[in-house]
């Protein structure tokens, strides 16, 4: 017997075939990685990304049952499958509007693909995690991809700028999160969740655990850009080529609320009204600070940025109700922002491939007279944003306010809904600047099929969620209480 | 409170939102020319089938009739669920003449023409959900996708001041509305957790029997999303804004339909869902909707424009309905119902008097007017009549709710009564001042003026076809309304039902 039979026949082989998304997304990236020295053509590239991408969305649905592998250090779970699928989608989304952008731009870098591919591991591996070293490899992973995603406009000084920041602050994130971890394994003497899970509740809350939750609390925040730890974003998001803001306030996001999700319910369940209060003065703050700085920005690329920081608070506010409404508000808005979010920076980004186009708000005028189409579905997103029906923005506030009413939060209801006025304010601007001005330049507007696609696509699930949401409320309870129903196992 | 239903055979309500939705969406493809002749078909077909309802409406019972339900979100136990009552029928009805009227006055549009008609169907559809929704979270629905085309229509093809008018209009309405969002949810919420229901149907919440601090605090939250919209004083400075500001057609469906939400919220969900609270509040209401009739009719005495009139005496017609509605007894709730109705008429018709004489005169300003009866002998008459109606004549419209709702009043407090009948004579004063100082005072007249007035054409058939209809029915109305309250007595007596018993 050889010493590989041995040890295979002692521990037994992990489970591959539930890796199977995984591993496609790798082999794609590591094929793009190789390829992309000989091949210069972007059309091979961009097509071998979506190629792959795809083959990795379909398998998802391979997977009948899930499982626990790589001997405990890895879920596959009904949760970790839909974000995954989610994930996936959205980076096609960014993907495909990748090179009309960089071919306007007339920089190119082959880089983009695989990072974005290895930035995309990491996120389904932090949806995957069981295990605080899983979170944290996952973690790193994606956020390492994304400093680099961010700063691949080497010439330009403000993409520069912005990936410096974040590396700087995300960097201090990092370190904060493994402070944390350290503090909890020294007080657990685990890494794995239930495990935490089983030993902490209110009454063996000492001054090490509850500081170890702050900083994870803080850490993670810091991820999610909630203020007051967010002064990286709207420097980041400015900078950064818009498909790849859309990925960053999109995807990325979408990753921290599911693995801050996680987190917090499957290893902290027994202390949620302790967590549960942080996040709430958290998302206070975000609607205040992220609406409020909103108000006052002219370039509508950082407007959004802000508008992405005042959503936080929006979502994350359905975590100061650790029920299962709660989660399930927050799994409802974070997958329903996919659409919102995409749609508006993908709107920015076909505008932006236009001759003297600098995301001013002076620009946008008159834009329903120059381009009816991509006016109407911009209208559709701030509305959406803005959370009139019959848009799903709408949908997702009403979650949330069911959670915090449920829970008798009626003081961050009532946050919420102030700060859902005064963002009308700069969401009506650019519907104004869009509808109610005469254009300033009669120059034509050209976007790829990609783009309308996108933007067409996102705008009538906005339309149709917001009608009809059902099947998505569906899918988020069931997958509250996939992991409502692990606590404690 | 155990209510009826009559199940519809055909889905003729859900038909009356689609339509419109569905003309919309057909006029983003075809030609700009084929957007007007589309709009005023769509919402001719609407127009009928609501008539038809009136006429097959029976008002013997109140029964929810026409009604059709069907899960829609069954982890919150949403349906959408739709009927109609005598007030929601008489409302939807009144939508949709003032929509025909407003689509047929817009045909001289020249202004990107297929938005403005896509805008105003849209609109349509909104409006008549808000009327015909019994479950909450498809009225929310309604009431708040209304918001987006007005504030559009208010901010494209309004006049100078149009976009703070429009953007003022959206952030006051959105305003009110969230805290009616917050009071339903909490509610709801209470529901769940007291009785085990989950269901945003409005017949589950009115079996509700709230302790009366909670119908205080919902009350409060619910009546600030209404008392905006109606609008009553303090919360009325956007709709002068508003008024003065959108395209005739805009001001015709601000007024005649867009006002009526708010009184329709009042009576709909305040009343039943809170008669302690309604009770507690009705010092309160009177006091407010006092203050609305007297100072806006004394600020209507004051202006110089004539939108600016209209607007100010929409304001205190609506106080009109304030105090019939808290009035509690059957005369003021049928008098606050029939003067909705009535003043749908009479206000599309003033506004649509407005921008005819805009049209040609390109003034609003009362300065700029003077002895035009001379020049447009039909117009002057049929604006005579639209003006006397909303004063109060006897034998028209205006004067039957008003009468009623004073009636109402006196029996539940003389001062309140008082007050506002008095008030009605400063409304007769702006109403004959505006109508004196535009059409007859010959003082103002120059030779200049005559001499461009001589060439100013009386009423074309597009302007007769919309303005004919409005007029006529404030005869039918002010001649014969006991068919009116026939048709409403039993809805009147079914929502003061838990206030006034039986």
């Amino acid at each position: 017997m050889s010493i590989l039979e041995q040890i295979v026949s002692g521990i037994g082989l992990p489970n591959f075939w539930v890796l199977l998304p995984e591993i496609i997304v790798l082999l794609t990236a590591f094929i793009l990685l190789v390829l992309e020295l000989f091949i210069k053509n972007r059309v091979v590239i961009s097509g071998i990304t979506i190629g792959g991408l795809l083959l990795a969305a379909a398998s998802i649905s391979l997977i009948r049952e899930g499982d626990v592998t790589f001997y405990g250090l890895y879920v596959v779970d009904m949760f970790s499958l839909v974000f995954k699928l989610f994930l996936i989608l959205t980076t096609i989304f960014v993907v495909i509007n990748l090179k009309p952008y960089l071919d306007s731009k007339k920089t190119y870098y082959g880089e983009y693909y695989y990072i974005i591919l290895f930035a995309l591991i990491g996120m389904m591996i932090m949806v995957s995690a069981p295990n605080l070293v899983t979170f944290y490899m996952g973690l790193e992973l994606a956020a390492v991809s994304i400093y680099i995603l961010a700063g691949t406009f080497r010439k330009d000084y403000r993409s520069k700028e912005g990936a410096f920041k974040y590396l700087i602050i995300g960097g201090m994130g990092t370190a904060i999160i493994s402070y944390a971890i350290a503090l909890i394994y020294g007080r657990t003497g685990s890494f794995d969740f239930y495990t935490i899970a089983s030993s902490i509740n209110s009454n063996s809350l000492d001054i090490g655990m509850i500081g170890a939750l702050i900083l994870l609390i803080v850490g993670l925040g810091l991820k999610a850009a909630a203020v007051p730890f967010h002064f990286w974003t709207p420097d980041a998001y400015e900078g950064a080529p818009t498909p790849i803001t859309a990925f960053m306030a999109v995807a990325a996001k979408i990753a921290t609320f599911a693995v801050i999700l996680r987190v917090m319910v499957e290893a902290f369940p027994f202390i949620s009204s302790e967590w549960s209060f942080a996040w709430a003065l958290l998302a206070a703050a975000s609607m205040i600070i992220g609406n409020i700085i909103a108000l006052r920005q002219e370039n509508v690329k950082r407007m959004l940025a802000y508008s992405s920081i005042a959503h936080t608070g929006y979502i994350l506010a359905a975590l100061a109700a650790p029920t299962g409404m709660g989660f399930t508000a927050l799994i409802f808005y974070s997958l329903i922002y996919i659409f919102m979010g995409i749609g508006g920076f993908i709107v920015l980004s076909a505008l932006e491939k236009n001759h003297n186009w600098t995301n001013h708000i002076n620009d946008f005028k008159g834009l329903a007279r120059r381009s009816p189409m991509m006016a109407l579905f911009m209208l559709i997103f701030m509305f959406s944003m803005l959370g009139i029906p019959p848009t799903v923005g709408f949908m997702g506030k009403l979650g949330v306010f069911l959670a915090l009413i449920g829970m008798d939060l009626w003081w961050l209801a009532v946050v919420l809904v102030i700060m859902s006025i005064i963002s009308a304010g700069y969401y009506l601007r650019v519907v104004i600047y869009m509808y109610m001005y005469e254009p300033v330049s009669k120059a034509r507007l050209n976007y790829s099929v990609s783009e309308m696609f996108t933007v067409a696509f996102m705008a009538t699930f906005v339309l149709i969620l917001g009608i009809y949401p059902t099947i998505f409320w569906g899918l988020s309870s069931t997958l509250s209480s996939v992991l409502l129903a692990g606590i404690g196992r | 409170m155990n209510v009826e239903f009559v199940t519809a055979g055909f889905p003729l309500i859900t038909l009356s939102i689609i339509i419109p939705v569905i003309a919309a969406a057909v006029l983003f493809i075809v030609k700009e020319e084929l957007a007007k002749p589309i709009s005023i078909i769509t919402s001719a077909i609407v127009f009928l089938i609501t008539t038809y309802m009136l006429f097959a409406y029976d008002y013997t019972s109140y029964k929810i009739q026409f009604y059709e339900k069907y899960t829609w979100i069954p982890q919150f136990g949403v349906s959408y669920e739709v009927g109609v009552d005598a007030l929601s029928l008489t409302m939807v009805w009144l939508t949709a003449l003032a929509f025909l009227v407003s689509f047929i006055w817009s045909t001289n549009i020249q202004k990107r023409i297929k938005e403005y008609f896509i805008s105003f169907l849209i609109l349509e559809a909104a409006c008549i959900g808000v009327f015909v929704s019994w479950d909450l979270v498809w009225f929310y629905i309604f009431w708040e996708a209304m918001l987006i085309p007005m504030f559009l229509i208010i901010g494209i093809w309004g006049y100078a001041e149009r976009i703070y008018a429009a953007t003022k209009f959206f952030i006051y309405t959105f305003f009110g509305s969230l805290f009616l969002l917050i009071g339903v949810i909490g509610m709801y919420i209470y529901q769940y957790f007291n009785k085990e229901i989950l269901s945003t149907s409005y017949f589950d919440l009115v079996n509700l029997n709230l302790p009366f601090n909670l119908e205080i605090i919902f009350f409060l939250l619910l009546a600030l999303g209404f008392a905006i919209k109606v609008p009553m004083w303090p919360f009325h400075t956007w709709l002068p804004a508003a008024h003065v500001q959108a395209p005739t057609a805009g001001s015709v469906i601000l007024a005649a339909v867009l006002l009526k939400m708010g009184t329709y919220g009042f009576i709909r969900f305040s009343l039943p869902w809170f008669p302690e609270a309604s009770k507690y509040f009705v010092p309160v209401m009177f006091t407010l909707g006092v203050i609305a009739i007297i100072y806006t009719a004394m600020m209507a005495l004051s202006q110089t424009h004539i939108k600016r009139i209209i607007a100010y005496s929409s304001v205190s017609h609506m106080g009109f309905v304030t105090i019939g509605t808290f009035a509690l007894n059957m005369e003021g709730m049928n008098g606050a119902i029939i003067t909705m109705i009535s003043h749908g008429f009479t206000s599309a018709a003033l506004f649509l008097a407005a921008g005819y004489i805009y049209d040609r005169v390109h003034s609003y300003e009362l300065n700029d007017l003077g002895g035009l009866a001379k020049f447009m002998p039909v117009f002057a008459t049929l604006f005579m009549i639209s003006a006397m109606a909303s004063a109060g004549l006897p034998g028209l419209s205006g004067f039957v709710g008003e009468f009623l709702a004073l009636v109402g009043t006196f029996k539940a407090s003389v001062l309140t009564g008082v007050l506002a009948g008095i008030s009605l004579i400063v409304g007769a004063g702006y109403t004959l001042w505006l109508y004196h100082k535009s059409m007859f005072k010959e003082s103002l007249l120059t030779p200049e003026k005559i001499h461009r007035w001589e060439k100013l054409k009386d009423m074309n058939g597009v302007e007769l076809t919309s303005f004919v209809p409005l007029v006529v029915m404030m005869f039918v109305l002010g001649i014969y309304p006991a068919w009116w309250i026939k048709l409403i007595e039993t809805t009147s007596a079914a929502i003061l039902s838990k206030i006034i018993g039986g």
